[in-house]
C-alpha cells in the first residue's frame, strides 16, 4: 500500500512537469492548429540557461542562496519567452496561411535547430545538476518519502495551473484567448487582436515550458540536449489525453499520464514504460481522438 | 518538343547515372550508392505522404523491418543478400499495411501522431531486443554482399550499380503511377476523402495499400542499406531519420519526383560530402527547413502539373 | 405506379445530433425515371437528409432501402455502388486536377484495374486507360467542356465548375443522382440551362433527387415534391398543389404571431 503511495507521489511530481509542459502544446495547438515539435526543445532550453545561472554563481560547489536559485528561474523564464516570440514571429508567422504541413516541417525544423543548438553551445554530453542546489530535505508520512524537490515542484505547478486556469476564464484577455481558439475569424471581427493572442500564447506556454524544463533538471538532477523529444512527446501526449486544445484538459493530461508512466514502471515495467505510454496514445486516439475533455465535432458536408 | 525532352531527360540522366564508376573515385561513388539507398526510401515516403495525403511520421520504421530481415536472413540462415530483398519487400509491406489498417482513419495530425507513436515502440523493441535475433542496441554485424550468379559484388561500383538499378525500377513504378487508376485514387483521398468515397472509393482500403506499397519499397532499400553498411543497428531507424525523410518530401516538393531526388541530395548527400562538419549538421538542417517553408512553402521543385 | 418502380424507400428515418433532432420520422420514395424535389426552408434538415441517403451518416432510427433492400448504416462508398452518386451544395471537386481528372474519378468503380496492372503499366492497363480517358471526354462534351477538359478544375468559374462535378457524378453511371442545390450561386441564365440539363439526364434514363432553393428550377423540373421542415414532412405532391399547400406557404412565409393570436 505505501509502494502504491509512494508511486502516487512520484507520478504527481512527474504529472505536474508534464501538465506544465503539456499546456504550451495545447495553447498552440487550440489557436493554430500547429503541433509546436519545439517546444519540448525550448523547456530543455531552459533547463541549460537556469543551469548555467547557477553554476556560474556559486552553485557548482555547495548550495547556492535561495535567490540564486530564484535568479536562474526568472532568467530561464525572460529569455525561453523571448525565444518563443521569437520564433513564432520567424517560423510560424509567415507560414499561416500556407498548407498546414509546411508549419509542421518549420516547427520540425526550429526542434532539430534548438536541440542541436544547446548541443552545439553547451555539450553532446549529459549535463548534472549539482546536488544541493535544492535542500537535500525529506519527509516520511505513513512509509511514503516525499523529498523538498517533489514538494516543490507539486505545490509550485499546481498554483500555476490555478493562475492560468483563473487567468484563462477569470480576465478579459483570457476570454480573448479562448474565443481565438474557437473561431479566429470571428474573433478578428469582434475586435480581437487576434496577433496578439497568438504572440501571448507563444509566451505563456514557454515560461510555464522553462519552469517545467528546470524541474526536469533539478529532480533527475541531469539534462542532456536531446531529451527535448522525450519529455516533449509525453506532455504532447498528455496534451491529447485531455484533448488537444482543451487548457484544464492539458492539466489533467498530464497529471494522468503522471500517475500512469509511474504505475506502469512500478508494476509492469520500466523497460517497456515508454512503450506502454505509446500504446495508450494510440489507443486513445483511435476510441476518443477528441481525448477526456475534448468535444467531439462533426464534419460540416 | 518540350514534351519530348521532360519524357526522355530522367532515363537519360539514369543512362549516364550508369557510367559514374568509370569516371569518378570510390569516395564519390559511394556517396551516390547512399544516394540511391536513402532516394528509394524518400520516394516510397512520397507515395504515403506526398500522392496519397498521410501524414506517415514513422517511415523509417518500414526502412529498418527490410535491414533488419536482410541482416537476419543473410547472417544467420545464409541467405544471399539478393535474394532476401523479396521477404524483405513483403515483410516490410505486411508490417506497414497491418499497422496502418487500424490507424488510417485516423485524420491529419492524429495520424502524425500515431506513427510517431508506432516508429518510438518499433525503437523500443529493437533495442531491447524482443525477438532474440535483433542483436539489441548494438545490432546485427557481418552482413555480406549481393552476388549475381555466383560473382560476389565486393567492388564499391558493384554495390553503386545494385543500387543504382533499385532506384531506376523504382522511379520506373512511380511514373506509372502518375498515369494509373492507383496514382490518381491516392491523389483524390489526399485532395478530398469524403468525395472519393461518395464516388465509391473504398478509402480505408487504398489507405492501406498506400501505406503497404510506401512501406514494401521502403523494404528494399532497407535490404541493399544492410548490405552496403555490413551493419544494421537501431540508431539507422530512429524517429529523427523518420523526421528526416518527412522534411525531405516537404522540403523537396510533395509529389514530385525530381523535388524528392533533390530532397535527398540536400538532406542525405551533401552532409557526406562535409563530413567533417558532422556536428553542425541537423542545427543547419533546421535552420534550412525553417527558410525553405518560409520562401517555398510549396517546397523548392514543386510539382509541375502535366498537360495532356 | 408497381413496387417495381421503387427505388428508394426512406421509412420513418430519425437523425438526432445532441439534442438536437435534425430528422424525425421522415418518408417519402422515389420512383424510377423521376425527377423528385426535396425543399424546406433553411435549416430545415435537407442535406442531412442526402448525408444519411448516401451513408455519411447513419441514421438514429427508421431505414433507408435501395429497391427494397436495407442501405443505411452502409459505408459512403458501398452506397455509390448500389448506383447511387450524389453532389455537394459546397463544390468538392479535387483541387489542383485537371477537369477530366476530375470526371476520371467517377469512373473508378466502373474500372477493373488491379493495384499492380496500375504499377506494372501492363498493355491491358494502357488499353483500360485510353477507353477511359475516351468515355470521360464523351460525358465531358455533352455537358460542353471540352474547351476546358485540361484546365485546372477548381480555378474554373463557379457555374462550369458545377458543371464538372455533375459530369463527374454521370460518369460514374448512377441510377440515382443526387444533387444538392444544383443552382446556388447560378446566374438566371445559367439556372434556366441546368433546367435543360437535368431533364436531359432524366430522360438518359437516370433518376433524380434535388434539394434547391430556387423555385424556377423546382417548379419547373420535379415531377414530385417532399416539403420538409425542422426535419419533418410537412407536404409532399406535384409542384402545383405543394406550391399551393398552405402549410409550405406558412413554412416558408412564416406567421406573424400577432395575427395568430388575434385569430385565435
Amino acid at each position: 500500500m505505501s509502494e502504491f503511495a509512494q508511486q502516487l507521489v512520484n507520478g504527481l511530481t512527474v504529472g505536474g512537469i508534464y501538465a506544465l509542459i503539456a499546456l504550451g502544446y495545447t495553447m498552440v495547438y487550440g489557436i493554430l492548429k500547429l503541433i509546436n515539435f519545439a517546444h519540448g526543445d525550448l523547456c530543455v532550453l531552459g533547463a541549460f540557461i537556469g543551469l548555467t545561472v547557477i553554476t556560474s554563481m556559486g552553485g557548482a560547489t555547495g548550495s547556492p542562496a535561495a535567490w540564486v536559485v530564484g535568479l536562474a528561474f526568472v532568467v530561464a523564464i525572460v529569455a525561453i519567452s523571448c525565444a518563443g516570440a521569437l520564433l513564432e514571429f520567424a517560423a510560424y508567422r509567415p507560414l499561416r496561411n500556407a498548407h498546414r504541413l509546411s508549419a509542421v516541417v518549420s516547427a520540425l525544423g526550429a526542434s532539430m535547430m534548438i536541440e542541436n543548438g544547446i548541443m552545439l553551445i553547451w555539450s553532446p554530453q549529459t549535463l548534472v545538476f549539482p546536488q544541493g542546489i535544492l535542500p537535500s530535505k525529506s519527509w516520511h508520512i505513513a512509509g511514503v518519502v516525499i523529498t523538498f524537490t517533489q514538494l516543490l515542484i507539486i505545490v509550485v505547478s499546481f498554483v500555476l495551473m490555478a493562475a492560468l486556469y483563473l487567468y484563462v476564464n477569470r480576465t478579459r484577455f483570457g476570454t480573448a484567448i479562448r474565443a481565438a481558439a474557437i473561431d479566429q475569424d470571428a474573433a478578428r471581427l469582434m475586435g480581437i487582436n487576434v496577433n496578439r493572442v497568438i504572440v501571448s500564447v507563444f509566451i505563456l506556454g514557454p515560461a510555464l515550458g522553462a519552469i517545467g524544463g528546470l524541474f526536469i533538471g533539478l529532480y533527475y538532477r541531469q539534462a542532456v540536449f536531446n531529451m527535448g523529444w522525450t519529455y516533449g512527446l509525453n506532455a504532447f501526449i498528455a496534451a491529447i489525453i485531455g484533448g488537444i486544445g482543451n487548457i484544464p484538459g492539458a492539466m489533467l493530461g498530464g497529471l494522468l499520464l503522471g500517475l500512469f508512466n509511474a504505475l506502469a514502471a512500478g508494476y509492469i515495467s520500466s523497460t517497456w514504460q515508454q512503450a506502454i505510454t505509446f500504446g495508450l496514445l494510440i489507443a486513445i486516439l483511435l476510441i476518443r481522438p477528441s481525448g477526456i475533455l475534448g468535444e467531439r465535432v462533426a464534419e460540416k458536408v | 518538343m518540350r514534351t519530348v525532352f521532360y519524357r526522355w531527360i530522367g532515363p537519360a540522366i539514369w543512362i549516364i547515372g550508369l557510367g559514374v564508376p568509370l569516371v569518378l573515385g570510390p569516395n564519390w561513388i559511394s556517396i551516390l550508392s547512399i544516394f540511391s539507398i536513402y532516394a528509394v526510401v524518400a520516394l516510397s515516403q512520397d507515395i504515403v505522404l506526398g500522392r496519397a495525403g498521410m501524414f506517415d511520421m514513422g517511415h523509417a520504421v518500414y526502412f529498418g523491418v527490410g535491414a533488419y530481415t536482410t541482416a537476419i536472413l543473410n547472417t544467420v540462415y545464409g541467405w544471399p543478400i539478393l535474394w532476401t530483398m523479396v521477404p524483405a519487400v513483403v515483410l516490410a509491406a505486411l508490417v506497414g499495411g497491418l499497422l496502418a489498417a487500424p490507424i488510417v482513419k485516423l485524420r491529419g495530425d492524429y495520424l502524425l501522431v500515431a506513427t510517431i507513436g508506432i516508429s518510438q515502440i518499433f525503437h523500443l523493441v529493437m533495442v531491447n531486443n524482443v525477438a532474440g535475433m535483433t542483436g539489441g542496441p548494438d545490432g546485427i554485424f557481418g552482413i555480406g554482399v549481393p552476388s549475381i550468379f555466383g560473382y560476389q559484388i565486393v567492388s564499391q561500383s558493384g554495390l553503386f550499380l545494385v543500387g543504382w538499378l533499385l532506384l531506376g525500377v523504382v522511379l520506373l513504378l512511380m511514373n506509372n503511377l502518375e498515369n494509373s487508376r492507383l496514382g490518381r485514387v491516392f491523389r483524390y483521398l489526399k485532395e478530398d476523402e469524403l468525395a472519393a468515397t461518395t464516388l465509391g472509393v473504398n478509402a480505408r482500403y487504398y489507405k492501406i495499400v498506400a501505406f503497404a506499397l510506401g512501406a514494401g519499397v521502403a523494404g528494399s532499400a532497407g535490404t541493399l542499406l544492410a548490405s552496403q553498411l555490413a551493419v544494421v543497428s537501431p540508431g539507422a531507424f530512429v524517429f529523427t531519420e523518420s523526421v528526416t525523410l518527412f522534411a525531405i518530401v516537404l522540403v523537396g516538393g510533395q509529389a514530385s519526383i525530381p523535388g524528392v531526388l533533390l530532397g535527398t541530395v540536400l538532406m542525405f548527400v551533401v552532409p557526406q560530402v562535409f563530413r567533417e562538419l558532422a556536428q553542425y549538421r541537423y542545427f543547419v538542417f533546421g535552420i534550412a527547413m525553417i527558410v525553405v517553408m518560409v520562401i517555398r512553402p510549396q517546397g523548392i521543385w514543386p510539382r509541375r502539373r502535366r498537360i495532356e | 405506379m408497381s413496387e417495381t418502380d421503387t427505388l428508394l424507400t426512406l421509412d420513418n428515418i430519425g437523425i438526432s445530433f445532441g439534442g438536437l433532432r435534425a430528422v424525425d420520422g421522415l418518408d417519402f420514395s422515389v420512383q424510377k425515371g423521376q425527377i423528385v424535389g426535396l425543399i424546406g426552408p433553411n435549416g430545415a434538415g435537407k442535406t442531412t437528409v442526402f448525408n444519411i441517403i448516401t451513408g455519411v451518416y447513419k441514421p438514429t432510427d427508421g431505414a433507408v432501402r435501395w429497391k427494397g433492400r436495407e442501405i443505411s448504416g452502409l459505408p459512403p462508398y458501398k452506397v455509390a455502388d448500389c448506383g447511387i452518386l450524389r453532389t455537394f451544395q459546397t463544390i468538392r471537386l479535387f483541387s489542383g486536377m485537371s477537369v477530366l481528372e476530375n470526371v476520371l474519378a467517377g469512373q473508378h468503380m466502373r474500372t477493373k484495374q488491379t493495384w499492380w496492372a496500375s504499377l506494372l503499366n501492363t498493355p491491358g492497363q494502357r488499353r483500360e486507360e485510353r477507353a477511359l480517358r475516351e468515355s470521360c471526354m464523351e460525358i465531358i462534351e455533352r455537358l460542353d467542356l471540352a474547351d476546358v477538359a485540361n484546365e485546372v478544375a477548381t480555378s474554373l468559374p463557379y457555374g462550369v465548375q458545377r458543371r464538372v462535378e455533375m459530369a463527374r457524378t454521370l460518369a460514374a453511371s448512377p441510377e440515382l443522382l443526387i444533387l444538392d442545390e444544383p443552382a446556388a450561386g447560378l446566374n438566371d441564365q445559367e439556372s434556366a440551362e441546368l433546367n435543360h440539363t437535368i431533364l436531359g439526364i432524366r430522360d438518359s434514363g437516370i433518376t433524380v433527387l434535388l434539394v434547391e432553393h430556387d423555385m424556377n428550377v423546382v417548379m419547373r423540373v420535379t415531377d414530385n415534391i417532399v416539403v420538409i421542415n425542422f426535419g419533418k414532412k410537412i407536404a409532399e405532391g406535384d409542384p402545383h398543389s405543394v406550391r399551393n399547400n398552405p402549410k409550405v406557404i406558412e413554412a416558408y412565409l412564416g406567421v406573424d404571431e400577432d395575427d395568430d393570436e388575434v385569430a385565435a
